[in-house]
Formats: C-alpha cells, structure tokens, sequence
C-alpha cells in the first residue's frame, strides 16, 4: 500500500530522516516509536505532502505524493489541532470533513453515531466551538473526522496523548477493528510503548531519522523495546 | 532589562518568515524608503523657500505655523490607518521576575523610535537648517524643533489611544469633523488660533514646555491604559460563548464550491478578526463622497474612476488580500483533505463576487450625483469582478502572515499592521482603474473610459478558467513554503 523508497529530508545540511527502503501492506496496523526528533511526524508529515522529500519519494496505492493529489480521496489523517477548524462545532466540523469526503449527513451521523462511546458524551450537541473544548475532546473529534469517508489509509500522530485513560481504552480497540475488520491501513505514532505494542501488528523504531527496528509484534516485543530505549540491548 | 528585550526583538524580526522575502522585493522595499526619505528632506528644504513665494509679506516661519496642523492632520490619519502599538509576546514575561512597568515602558518606548516619528523629522529638521542658514535666532529655531518634535510624539501616543478605545476614537473623530466643517463653511476658523500657537511656541521659547507637558500627559494616559489590559484574562479564563448553529444548507446550491462558502460565511461571523474586517470594508461604501462632493475632482475624471472602484470594492481588498491567511490556523488540514486547490480559490471568488453585488445594490443612491458617477460605480464593479478579484487572489500567494482569527487586532496580541508586500501589489490595484479610464478618455470619450474600465472586468470574467489556472500554479508552487510560515506560531 505504502512503499518509501530512498526518503530523506534534511534541513540545511542536517538529515532529519533517512528511510532507505519501507513498505507498509494494505490492512497493517503500523506503528512508529522513537525519542524526540527521531523524525516521526517529519515521516507523517512527508507522507501528507506537508513538506518536500529532499530525495526519493512515497508511493501511496501506486500514487506520487510529492507530484500527484490522487492519494487525497483514500487517505486521512489526524496530525494535530491545526487539523481542527476551531470556529465550528464537532456536528459541523465533521459535516464539512464529509462534504469534502463525498459524505452526505446522514452518512455521516451514522458513523458518528458509532462512537457515541468513544464521545463519551462530551463532544456533540455541546453547543461550543471547537476552540472551546478542551484538548482532550478535541483530539476525540479529529481523531474520528479521520474516520469520515471510508478511507484506505488513516494517519495519527501520537493519537494518546492528552487523552484520559478511559478514551485511551476505547481507542485502542477502535483502532484494531479497523485494521483487522475493515482492512484499513493504519499508522500511528506513539511514545506509549505499551498502546503500541497492544495495537499494532508492526512497529518500527526510528532513531535520528533512521530505522533501527523493524518488528512484528509478538509477546516479547514490549521487553525489547523497553530494553532498547532503556538504552541496553540485552534481551 | 531593556537589554534583554531588543535583543528578543531583534530575534523576533529576524528569523520571522517574512523577513525572508526574495531579494527583489527587499530591493523594491529599500528603493522605497529612499525614495521618500529623499522626497521628505527635499521638501524640508523647499518648504521654506515656497512658503517665502507664496506669501511674499509674511515671513515663512509664519506662513509655515499657519499651516502646520493640516501636517499634523495628515500624520493622525495616516497613523490611525498605518501605525499599530507593536506587539510583543508578553505571556511568557508574565511568570518571570520583571516588573509590569517595566515592559510598558518599553513597548510605549519602542514607538517613539518608529518610521512615523522620523517623518515628520525628516521633514522638518532641513527646514530647520535652512532657518538657521537664513540668520534666524538659533534658540527660537531650535526650541521650535524640538517642540514639532514632541507633538510628533503626542500624536504618536495618541494614535495609540484613538487605535485601541473606541470611545476616544468616536469623541476625537467627531471633533475633528466638526471643526472641520466648521472651518469648510467658514462659521469658525480653528486654523486661525492654531496659526498664532504655533507661532507662540516659536517667539517664545520657553512655551516648549506645553508640547512636552502633552507628551507626558499621553504617555501616562497611554502607560495606564495598557497597565490596566495588561492580564491575559482572555488566555487564562476564556468566555465561552453559547454557539448559535444557523442553517446554510440553502447555499448547497452553489455546488461544488458550497462546503467552502458556508465554511467562510462562519469564518466571519464567528471570528473577530474577519467581523472587524467586514465592518471596515462597510465604511468604504461612503468611500465617494469624499470625491464625488469636490468640485476639483470634477475635472480630473480618472480620480473618479479610482474613487468608484473603491465604492464597490472595500470587502474584495481588505478581506481579499488575506485570503489563504484566513485559513491559516488549519491550513495543514485543507493540504491534506480531499480539496483541489480550484475549488478553495474559487469559493473565495464567488464570495468576493457576492460582496461587490451587495455593495453595489448599496451604491444605487449614489444615482443622486448623476448618471456618469453610477456609470463610473458600475464600471467599477465590473472591473471588481473580473479583474481585481484575480489580482487579490493573486497578491494572496505572496502572503504569507498567519492570523489569529478570533484575536481582534489589538495590543499584545497578533497584529500584522503594515506589511509592505501588500503595499506592493496593491499598486497595480489602484493604478490600473485610473489608466485604464484615463488614456480612452483622453484621445475618445468619457464613455469610452468607462466601457474601457468594464471591459477590462469583462475579459477577466472570460478568460476566468485560464486566470484560475494560473494563480492554482502559483499557489501550488508556494504551497510548502504557506504551510511552513503559516505553522510558525507568532
């Protein structure tokens, strides 16, 4: 689904990321872990056409990112607020998203209507901004605006950060089910080893812009980590 | 302290995105500055000299006091249109241990050292030299100078008060009005009293501690003011207002583009920034009266052409020349979604379009001076519609300054005043109407003039697709760089 090939970005002389050779299958549920400036949301941001490849490129279902805007329609992505448009409400901010998806509102008050759990009751009919709420509840909303159009390819940046560990829970398991159930290829990020290793199939280890870890996950991939970011490498 | 905060400023300005501009347009900015720098020192010396012309039995320094406060007018306007009281981040100066005076003093300090100021010294100071040259008393000149010196200053810190206090702003335009028509009419000549002042202030000497009493005096009032402002109660306990959903599906009829409308139709009325733009751009509807009402302006139809171009056009530039910066707080968002960059441009057309009808309907009792001035407003229109909306879409690409949307601008908070860019290409705005009418009027007709004008916003209109494609190429070509500059929190 999602090929890298060569990627590097670098800002004046110093390489931020530098991903020789990574593929991502359609239906994977992929994570991405690694310190600060590792170049995690350069990644996202890359994959996103946000930023331009200093060399090589993406290629999102057999399409360019960096020259062509077709992956636009089948991918979606929660990066961080300024993904929210903070003078709607939730109901209309995810009307907008659908409208933008080709979603007409019942579509989306039927997807919505899913996640009344996820909501726990503090993001529709709040009659408040988005600005308002607080910053949990807002990455409640973008996180499910991603949701909105059946899209192939979803993209969250550190999705469980801010949120309350009740949400967290939820998250998780909406996360799987899309992976597992509805063949939706999942990215996120994460510094939370344990969310990671719960939720995805894959997780890949970035260290200054390179992966040093590539691994499926299995009972003992919570230990590696742990002992590869505690700095020893004994298993 | 002082120290410490230039350096921060000097931080700020530098590695700000918009400092780093091409070449050629720092080249132009530059030019510009000197251009009328020199204009200003030239007219400094030549004051003296046509002062000395056109009233032959008055000595200059008279004719020049007489008439000083129309510089003075000038300079309020200008300021109250140009100048902002310059923004610095004071949230994080809050928690650490400097005191609330402190900065004050600084950022009202700061002002003191701004362009405006050095204009009127500009102009001033060689007129000065030229008094000394001519054998006039050196105490007199000089403590004349230095009181034009601390009016500048007043008028600097009032500026202030007129920008940020609206009340102060109703109080000291309607005066100014009122004195205004007052002399117009001749029922009271406030210029007189002001012309015997300011020669006062030059035959006496010792007067100049009246200017300097007014520079104090508006520091203080200014100093308290923003003392009192100065809590971000707006950050810490936000007021929360209860939203009131209106329903814009009808506008589902504009197709493709109707998500972007109703998106922007929220965009202003939910923001403060775009409200307080929208209202401005109300006021230019009365744009030509100002024109239309003298009797010199008769003669130079071309004037006129560019007057009537404002009446219809007053949203159109001011909302239009900020519009990718509108979106900016979610910028990344409409990168990333399922939009061609078409139909977003096209929606803010259609949008601009609908203003200029809007104002135009307005316009229609402007019939009262005549069919040749509706004539030029329709023109106008049309040039709006079909021209100028391009060019202000186009300008948009090189605009790079993010805004916070529901932060009126105002002190301590995001405000980008004066951006010389904007200057730049609102040049060809203004310009364009005026030539456009003035060469077939000159060698064919009045009407030619006009069907000239309308013709122009024709062609654009034709031509609509072509023109899309190319600023969609332009701001396509920007996109990384929009993305970059519009992330940078200021």
């Amino acid at each position: 689904m999602i090929i890298t090939s060569n990627l590097s970005k670098k800002y004046n002389d110093t390489t931020v990321l530098h991903i020789e050779n990574l593929e991502i299958p359609k239906g994977q549920s992929f994570g991405l872990v690694g310190n600060n400036g590792a170049g995690k949301t350069t990644y996202f941001s890359l994959l996103l056409d946000l930023i331009q490849p200093t060399t090589g490129h993406i290629k999102n279902n057999d399409v360019l990112v960096h020259e062509s805007e077709d992956w636009k329609p089948f991918t979606s992505s929660f990066i961080d607020e300024s993904f929210l448009i903070g003078y709607l409400t939730a109901e209309e901010y995810f009307y907008f998203i659908g409208e933008l998806r080709g979603q007409n509102k019942a579509d989306v008050d039927a997807l919505v209507a899913q996640f009344a759990d996820f909501f726990h009751g503090e993001i529709l009919n709040q009659k408040k901004y988005l600005r308002d709420l607080s910053k949990g509840n807002q990455k409640k909303a973008g996180i499910v605006a991603a949701l909105i159009g059946n899209p192939e390819v979803i993209i969250l940046d550190e999705p469980f950060a801010n949120l309350d560990p009740t949400t967290q829970i939820r998250l998780k398991s909406i996360i799987k089910n899309l992976a597992e159930k509805q063949g939706v290829t999942v990215l996120i990020s994460s510094h939370d080893l344990l969310h990671v290793t719960d939720v995805c199939e894959r997780i890949v280890v970035l260290e200054k812009g390179e992966v040093v870890k590539d691994l499926a996950t299995s009972t003992e991939t919570l230990k590696e980590l742990e002992a590869h970011f505690a700095g020893s490498e004994a298993v | 302290m002082i120290k410490h905060f230039i350096r921060l400023e000097w931080k700020q300005f530098f590695r700000a995105s918009y400092f780093q501009k091409g070449i050629a347009i720092k080249i132009l900015l530059v030019l510009a500055a000197i251009y009328f720098g020199a204009f200003a020192i030239g007219g400094g010396v030549a004051m003296f000299f046509i002062a000395e012309k056109a009233f032959p039995d008055l000595d200059p320094i008279v004719t020049i006091n007489n008439f000083i406060i129309y510089w003075f007018l000038f300079e309020m306007v200008f300021r109250f249109f140009m100048q902002q009281l310059p923004v610095m981040n004071v949230k994080p100066l809050m928690t650490i241990p400097i005191k609330r005076n402190t900065v004050i003093h600084y950022l009202l300090g700061k002002t003191s050292v701004s362009f405006f100021n050095f204009l009127a010294i500009f102009l001033f100071l060689p007129f000065c030299v030229v008094l000394l040259v001519e054998g006039y008393a050196v105490l007199n000149v000089l403590c004349w100078f230095i009181s034009i010196v601390f009016l500048t200053l007043s008028v600097n810190y009032l500026n202030f008060l007129i920008n940020k206090n609206n009340t102060i702003f109703y109080i000291i335009a309607i005066s100014l009005i009122s004195l205004i028509g007052l002399e117009y009419y001749g029922i009271f000549a406030i210029s007189k009293p002001i012309g015997v002042a300011f020669n006062a202030l030059y035959n006496q000497p010792y007067l100049m501690i009246v200017p300097f009493m007014l520079v104090i005096g508006l520091y203080y009032v200014n100093f308290i003011y923003i003392r009192k402002g100065f809590y971000l109660d707006d950050a810490v306990s936000k007021k929360i207002k209860e939203v009131n959903a209106t329903d814009l599906s009808w506008m589902d009829r504009f197709g493709n583009v109707a998500p972007f409308l109703k998106n922007d139709v929220k965009l202003i009325w939910r923001n403060a920034r775009p409200k307080q733009v929208m209202m401005m751009s109300f006021l230019f509807l009365f744009y030509g009266l100002i024109f239309y009402t003298q009797d010199a302006y008769k003669e130079m139809p071309a004037f006129l052409a560019f007057a009537s171009m404002f009446v219809t056009g007053g949203f159109l530039m001011s909302f239009g020349q900020l519009v990718p910066s509108w979106d900016s707080e979610y910028y990344k968002l409409l990168m990333s979604q399922n939009i061609p960059y078409r139909q977003y441009l096209e929606s803010k057309w259609y949008l601009m379009v609908f203003a200029v009808s809007i104002s135009f309907v307005l316009s229609i009792p402007y019939l009262y001076f005549g069919w040749k001035i509706f004539g030029m407003i329709a023109a106008g229109a049309i040039f709006n519609v079909g021209l100028n909306s391009f060019i202000t879409l186009f300008g948009g690409a090189l605009n790079r300054v993010p805004i916070e949307l529901n932060v009126k601008a105002k002190a301590f908070s995001n405000t980008n005043g004066f951006n010389p860019t904007q200057m730049l290409i609102a040049m060809p705005k203004i310009l364009l109407p005026i030539i456009l009418f003035y060469i077939p009027y000159k060698f064919i007709s009045f009407e030619a003039g006009l069907i000239a004008i309308a013709l122009s916003g024709v062609l654009g209109i034709i031509f609509k697709n072509q023109i899309f494609t190319f600023i969609e190429n332009i701001y396509q070509k920007g996109k990384y760089k929009t993305i970059a500059a519009f992330a940078e929190k200021s």
